[in-house]
């Protein structure tokens, strides 16, 4: 019964090309958009290499402070981090991490762009990079401030065409820093791990940054034994916030933040936590239009079809049936649509990865978001779909057969 | 003939309700779309109040750490004092100022302002003496900070001229004290704010309108206080230095700075570059959405030209009829875009009902009336261009009929 459905289905599609074609144009676009949108947020939030045990990481990134003097919200200073989130029992391992800082070095007399993260030992163990050669720098080399780093295939490109980096030296700010490791590009917009070049926090010019307290430019990453434990972490930091000594009461003397992850922190600063929930919207709102549109081809392309229908009808077909088999038909026009789509998105993706717009974006369509992309094309063809086959059962055999509209 | 039309649309209401929540979720996307671009189109065509070209800013790496300024102060004052005569002894560097927050960049600080019970909350910044030649600001009334406000007992100011409209009215602003009232923030980067508020603040000057965070923001209130390189904080200079000068200086200049003390950092970025980052980041949700929804409307006049396709061919009998009587084509013509101009004004009608509610409840205070105005006649008018067009190929096909064939059929 199903392979007759299909047969009548692609007869139908073929036999009014015009509006075949509209609709698949819509159903493409709407999914192209929705495809492209799910691999950006998949991109930014999603569990990928160096973060991709996402699910036992935790991340300290903004804090805000409050005292007499005024209030300030972001990134905490190493002080905070290194006294009282290093001190913690419960994880596994914690790292703490400056933000991505712009670095300016010249070679042959070109400019060249760097971004450089500080970071400690323990940071290598967090986050699981993929190294090309070389390795990660130690505990060691952070507590002696030696000056070694870690740097991306880009930098490696940029500094050192066509030969192996491990052993020399890339001057960064005018300091020279041997080279220890390459991995691979993260994108920038992997913002808890990015950069062009990682060197050990000691290695700062200014050791001011070790009395920074409430404001500052550091995040720490806890690691977590295992992702049942992440709660008990939670816990327990917010125990800690109770305890502080504040260095300065008389300008600061409360402080708020949570270990969370990235878009827990988004979603809070932007739409205070509901960003899942307006991106959700914000979805169904964009489908709004298409579905319309398909909705209204649908009705229209059914009326043309009612001597069929009051045939099937006249024959016994119940009302069920037919809604069955129009939306059966939609539904495979959806994933018609939806083919097409992939193919559209993955021509759209590449377009953004090699424009350069995202610094090292690579964004691609895994096997997940296919899936995503998949059941939002099957959601889309039954809602769709529903409302014209309920019209159509409708119709009275007699009028049908005369070609009469209901 | 029009009541005709109504009746014409209302007999067969069913299958047009679907046709006009088409027109109606179109016109509202078309109009969010219409007010956003209209809203930036009409920031870009106020004046910025600055001028970017050739214009550098030299941070140094002290800018970040929030405790050197009770620990170190003198020694913080000492090189400030230090790099900023260097750079002034260049010969490459035309003018040389100090800066709170440059233009394109992401933190500001905010405080309000009061003037005879007025409350208005404002963006703060501040820059020394030579801040006008480096970014070539319009003084308009009254002049900048000088020699003259060494040690005075109370603050000068300069304010732009939305913050003296709004503050002052039509009074004249230059002399009048100002009191530092109510809550102060901050964003971005930007350290705490400083802490003078106690000290009374007076008018010295107004400035051209000032918009830091360039062509597509919204024009602000904005008070600039006075800082002197080495006496107060500011440790990111702006410098104006002559046209043609490259990356090479940029290296020449670090390695003088560096000269002069070797333990700092310093990190330059021209304005330019600035801007041009800031616009793309704004500029590409802009146009990715521009992309979308011109996309979504194709789609829907296609869906439309297929719909009222349908819909005329479903009617030959009636057309067939009409023509048989006597109808000449215009008015089979006439028949139909008058039916889809029907059922399109109700869509229209509707939405242009809820967009209406915008302004009436001010929802959104940061759309002017005029914006408001284009961009509802904007997208009303192409709305009803996209259904007539859309209307006008099935419309011909309509004309098409012959009479014959049509009383023939069934």
């Amino acid at each position: 019964m199903l392979k007759n459905y299909l047969k009548i289905a692609f007869k139908v599609f073929l036999r009014r090309k015009f509006f075949t074609f509209i609709s698949l144009f819509g159903i493409a676009l709407t999914l192209i958009v929705l495809v492209v949108a799910v691999a950006l947020w998949d991109h930014v939030f999603g569990p990928q290499a160096p973060e991709a045990h996402a699910d036992r990481l935790l991340t300290i990134y903004f804090v805000h402070a409050k005292g007499p003097r005024g209030n300030t919200n972001g990134p905490a200073g190493y002080a905070f981090h290194d006294r009282y989130v290093r001190t913690l029992k419960e994880p596994k391992t914690v790292t703490v991490h400056s933000i991505f800082l712009p670095v300016i070095s010249y070679r042959h007399g070109t400019e060249i762009k760097s971004w450089v993260k500080n970071v400690d030992g323990e940071f290598w163990q967090v986050f699981r990079f993929n190294f090309l050669e070389g390795g990660p720098f130690t505990s060691d080399d952070e507590k002696n401030g030696n000056r070694v780093a870690v740097i991306n295939q880009t930098t490696r490109q940029r500094f050192f065409p066509g030969e192996s980096p491990i052993g020399k030296a890339i001057e960064l700010e005018g300091r020279p820093f041997q080279v220890v490791g390459v991995v691979s590009d993260v994108p920038m917009l992997r913002f808890t791990s990015f950069a062009d070049a990682w060197v050990p926090i000691s290695t700062r010019k200014s050791p001011m940054y070790k009395t920074e307290f409430e404001n500052g430019m550091f995040f720490s990453t806890i690691l977590a034994k295992s992702p049942a434990d992440l709660a008990k972490i939670q816990e327990e930091f917010k125990g800690m916030l109770t305890r502080i000594e504040y260095p300065d009461p008389k300008s600061i003397n409360h402080l708020t933040g949570r270990p969370e992850t990235l878009l827990d922190t988004i979603s809070q600063e932007l739409c205070n936590g509901y960003l899942t929930t307006a991106a959700l919207i914000a979805m169904i709102l964009f489908m709004c239009l298409p579905t319309i549109n398909l909705i209204n081809i649908n009705v229209s392309r059914i009326r043309e079809r009612s001597s069929e229908i009051g045939v099937r009808k006249a024959f016994g077909a119940s009302s069920l049936t037919l809604v069955g088999q129009f939306v059966i038909e939609n539904v495979v026009l959806t994933l018609i649509g939806g083919i097409l789509a992939f193919v559209g998105s993955q021509l759209v993706l590449r377009t953004i990865n090699h424009s350069g717009w995202i610094p090292y974006a690579q964004l691609t369509l895994n096997p997940r978001i296919f899936l995503y992309g998949l059941a939002i094309a099957v959601f889309f063809g039954l809602f769709s779909g529903v409302y014209p086959a309920w019209k159509m059962s409708r119709l009275h055999p007699v009028e049908a057969l005369r070609g009469r509209e209901s | 003939m029009i009541k005709h039309l109504l009746k014409l649309v209302w007999n067969r209401k069913r299958g047009n309700i679907l046709i006009t929540l088409e027109i109606f979720v179109c016109f509202l996307v078309l109009f969010a779309t219409v007010v956003m671009v209209g809203y930036y189109a009409n920031n870009y065509r106020q004046p910025l109040g600055y001028e970017y070209q050739n214009v550098w800013i030299v941070g140094t790496s002290l800018s970040t750490l929030a405790d050197l300024e009770r620990e170190q102060k003198d020694v913080m004052k000492k090189w400030t004092a230090a790099f900023y005569e260097a750079l002034r002894n260049m010969p490459e560097i035309e003018a040389v100022s100090t800066i709170g927050q440059a233009p394109y960049t992401y933190s500001w600080h905010s405080a309000g302002f009061e003037y005879r019970g007025k409350h208005i909350d404002t963006t703060v910044n501040e820059g020394s003496d030579d801040l006008p030649k480096v970014l070539n600001l319009q003084v308009v009334q009254g002049r900048w900070f000088d020699k003259r406000d060494d040690g005075l007992a109370w603050d000068p100011v300069v304010i732009n001229q939305k913050l003296a409209r709004e503050l002052f009215g039509d009074e004249d602003p230059i002399g009048k004290d100002i009191s530092n009232k109510g809550a102060t923030g901050t964003g971005g980067s930007a350290d705490l704010a400083p802490a003078s508020q106690e000290r009374q603040k007076r008018v010295i000057g107004v400035i051209a309108d000032y918009r830091k965070d360039g062509e597509f923001s919204a024009p602000e209130t904005y008070v600039f206080t006075r800082t002197v390189p080495g006496i107060d904080r500011g440790w990111d200079f702006l410098i104006k230095i002559r046209p043609g000068l490259g990356a090479a200086f940029e290296e020449t200049l670090v390695r003088r700075l560096h000269a002069v003390n070797p333990d700092w950092a310093f990190e330059i970025d021209a304005l330019t570059q600035l801007r041009e980052t800031r616009l793309g980041w704004q500029i590409a949700p802009m146009a990715a959405a521009a992309i979308v929804v011109s996309f979504l409307i194709v789609m829907v006049a296609l869906g439309l030209v297929g719909v009222v396709w349908q819909n005329v061919s479903q009617r030959t009998r009636e057309i067939g009829l009409r023509r048989a009587c006597g109808a000449p084509a215009g008015s089979i013509h006439f028949q139909v875009l008058g039916e889809l101009l029907v059922i399109s004004s109700v869509g229209l009608g509707l939405g242009a009902l809820l967009v209406v509610q915008i302004p009436l409840l001010d929802l959104f205070g940061f759309l002017t009336t005029q914006v408001y105005m284009y961009s509802l006649l904007a997208s009303l008018a192409a709305v009803y261009a996209l259904t007539l067009l859309c209307g006008l190929y099935p419309s011909r096909l309509a004309t098409r009929v012959q009479p014959v064939e049509a009383l023939r059929w069934e």
